[in-house]
């Protein structure tokens, strides 16, 4: 049992990296990222490609950060000129892009056929030692994204953010421009994402262009309408509910044999849809949100 | 509203952990049952195929029970959908072979899936057979236990028996056009790496992208290089089009189609004078021998549609009987002993059996055997995989004419 359930919060975890992303960029800054995938893929891609080009791991996962950091300037600098809805929608197109870019770039990536054999963290320890261990790094990395990003919300900086959100015109009356500070949120949710992609490519061990699709960054973007887009807790509390459905629908099989698989899946979406849907109407601050939260 | 909902989370946490341990308690080993996990893609792309691969499992396996199972061992099996995707995947074959404690995983179907999880099966040493075309199954890291055993033909044979109908057929200046997925690729790099053996030379090679509503510039690149025949790595729905507007060009080239590209309903959907000539290669399922008669009346009662409709269902029913005479053979279940024992059964020399229950005979007579499965005819290589047949048909006036068979 053990090993199952290191794995689901392994991936939980890697959720809570990207949902952090998300709830320093909207939760907060009141950026709608879409695309939030494409700066996973970037890290996933870079850090899979160093490493099977016998760079060690841990320079993958900075290189990773770094690599899905670059785009967001130039992206944060869009943003300065599109309103929410439309950098929605140029940020859902960059990840495109992202994904059409590593398909087509088959020297580098294999395309469609996809990176196999990527090295795991901590390869020379046995089978759960190194569970434990990759578990034990992927917690500690998120609680101190977790720590930074409390860090960030209670400093000045976070109050600016939280400024810009609640009403830009306001902000930029008082003499501070909110463009540059868009970048460096962006920037950051990118790191966290491109971090996350690293740990996804080395804990999967092969990764190709399918696994990059938007549907991923809408995960996030439920993880954190389920718990609560305002506050850090509810990335945590949204992504560990996400997986809890996502994954807890395979003992529901298990019970209840008459369901068949193919049924299950779609209860399984019916699930998280009605959960939504439920949420938006009683909760519209998410579960650890307290009223009045946007 | 805060303490309420903290309350709230901590009792639906409180439910949560409870049944997750649950299963603990109920899937509890037992003596005298190998644990079989099917791992197939019920959902997601590969859903046409995913449940009749299930079926075909379950059915299996009730043969060989009803048999007295293999060497007095009964078959048990625990299913689980990769919904056609890695990450799905790998938390599925966590769950088999973790909470469900399976001592085999049979049919994973896309390359993806297989890749991912072969890392995970080797770490279990469990048996993985799959149905996948990736060339990178064969080889460490992915097989470097040896453990992965391929039923269906890799990209690569597809790409040589392309290559051998071109030789039959007497065509000189071949291109390629290919689907961009693995699959696509795999076949036009497995002909041109093929042809380029034979001394030939690929004319022409174009990559298209999916979902396109047409490929008239892509055509028009590969017609430019003035081929006599294009081989192709593509499916239903872009061929469709691709056939559409090469007519509409009127230049004469020939075609050389995958088969689940050039079926029937290609026919149906752009009307028999547009495809006259065209040639479509396909694996072909063991059609003549007793075990796919017997495949087919199995998969006819659990699906109600014909066996041939489902040739990974054909895959996955030889798994299970190939799995079970390995075991009738080697008396044990531990998977090394089963390993060793795959290729004594279903390779030759040997009597050639069809059916469980021959087989089952037969070895207990003492005779070595041969078993000869209803996807083919089931002779494993050096890396696990198996090498079948390839029937060649031209459609003729709308319908689909098997002409010969081409052995690589």
């Amino acid at each position: 049992m053990s090993a199952y359930l290191i794995a689901i919060t392994i991936l939980t975890l890697i959720y809570v990296l990207l949902a952090l992303g998300l709830t320093l960029q909207f939760g907060l800054t009141g950026l709608i990222n879409f695309g939030h995938v494409g700066f996973f893929a970037i890290g996933a891609y870079t850090s899979a490609l160093l490493t099977l080009n016998g760079w060690p791991v841990g320079v993958g996962i900075v290189a990773a950060a770094v690599a899905a950091m670059l785009p967001a300037l130039p992206i944060g600098y869009i943003s300065l000129r599109l309103r929410d809805d439309y950098f929605a929608i140029v940020t859902l197109a960059f990840s495109e892009v992202v994904r059409i870019v590593v398909t087509n770039a088959r020297e580098w990536t294999s395309g469609t056929q996809g990176l196999p054999g990527i090295a795991r963290l901590y390869a020379s320890l046995n089978g759960a030692a190194s569970e434990w261990a990759v578990l034990g790094t992927i917690l500690a990395v998120t609680l101190l994204a977790i720590w930074m990003i409390t860090r960030i919300a209670r400093s000045p900086f976070g109050r600016l953010i939280q400024a810009i959100r609640d009403n830009e015109v306001a902000v930029k009356a008082l003499g501070k421009d909110p463009a540059w500070f868009k970048i460096q949120v962006l920037a950051v949710g990118a790191a966290l994402a491109g971090i996350a992609g690293a740990f996804y490519a080395h804990y999967i061990t092969y990764i190709v262009p399918d696994q990059f699709v938007p549907l991923v960054t809408f995960y996030a973007w439920m993880a954190i309408t389920l718990g609560g887009a305002s506050r850090i807790s509810g990335a945590v509390v949204g992504s560990a509910i996400l997986m809890v459905l996502l994954e807890g629908s395979r003992f529901v099989h298990d019970f209840l044999p008459m369901i068949s698989d193919s049924a299950m899946a779609s209860v399984r979406i019916g699930v998280v849809g009605l959960l939504l849907i439920l949420c938006i109407v009683w909760r519209p601050q998410g579960l650890t949100g307290k009223r009045g939260d946007a | 509203m805060t303490t309420t909902s903290r309350r709230q989370f901590l009792q639906g946490a409180a439910a949560g952990a409870a049944v997750l341990s649950l299963p603990q308690l109920t899937f509890a080993q037992s003596a005298g049952v190998f644990r079989i996990g099917a791992l197939n893609p019920i959902t997601g792309s590969g859903s046409t195929f995913g449940t009749g691969m299930l079926k075909a499992i379950q059915a299996a396996a009730d043969v060989v029970n009803a048999a007295g199972g293999a060497a007095g061992i009964k078959f048990e099996v625990i299913s689980e959908d990769t919904q056609t995707s890695p990450q799905a995947g790998v938390l599925a074959a966590k769950k088999l072979l973790d909470v469900n404690k399976v001592q085999a995983v049979f049919g994973t179907w896309s390359s993806g899936v297989s890749l991912a999880v072969v890392p995970l099966t080797n770490d279990a040493n469990v048996i993985l057979m799959n149905t996948s075309g990736a060339p990178a199954l064969s080889v460490p890291p992915a097989n470097a236990k040896g453990l992965s055993f391929r039923f269906q033909a890799t990209n690569d044979r597809f790409g040589r028996a392309f290559a051998e109908v071109c030789v039959k057929e007497g065509f000189k200046r071949p291109a390629t056009m290919a689907f961009n997925n693995a699959s696509g690729i795999g076949n036009a790099d497995g002909f041109k790496k093929a042809w380029e053996g034979k001394g030939g030379k690929v004319v022409a090679g174009v990559v298209y992208e999916p979902n396109q509503t047409s490929y008239r510039s892509e055509l028009q690149k590969v017609l430019d290089a003035n081929p006599d025949v294009i081989v192709t790595g593509s499916y239903l729905q872009d061929t469709t089009i691709i056939m559409r507007e090469w007519y509409q060009s009127g230049i004469p080239v020939k075609w050389i189609l995958p088969g689940w590209a050039g079926s029937p309903d290609l026919v149906k959907a752009v009307t028999a004078p547009v495809v006259e000539g065209v040639i479509s290669v396909d694996s072909v399922s063991n059609s003549g021998a007793e075990s796919y008669k017997l495949y087919d009346a199995a998969y006819q009662k659990a699906m109600g549609k014909p066996g041939s409709s489902n040739v990974y269902a054909a895959m996955t029913w030889d798994m299970v009987i190939t799995l079970a005479l390995a075991i009738q053979s080697a008396g044990k279940t531990d998977t090394d002993s089963i390993k060793a024992h795959i290729r004594a059964v279903a390779n030759p020399p040997g009597e050639e059996v069809f059916s469980y229950e021959a087989g089952l005979a037969a070895l207990k007579a003492g005779k070595k055997i041969n078993y000869q499965g209803a996807s083919s005819a089931l002779d494993f290589d050096e890396y696990g995989d198996v090498t079948p047949d390839f029937g060649v048909s031209f459609i003729e006036g709308g319908a689909i004419n098997q002409k010969y068979v081409v052995k690589i």
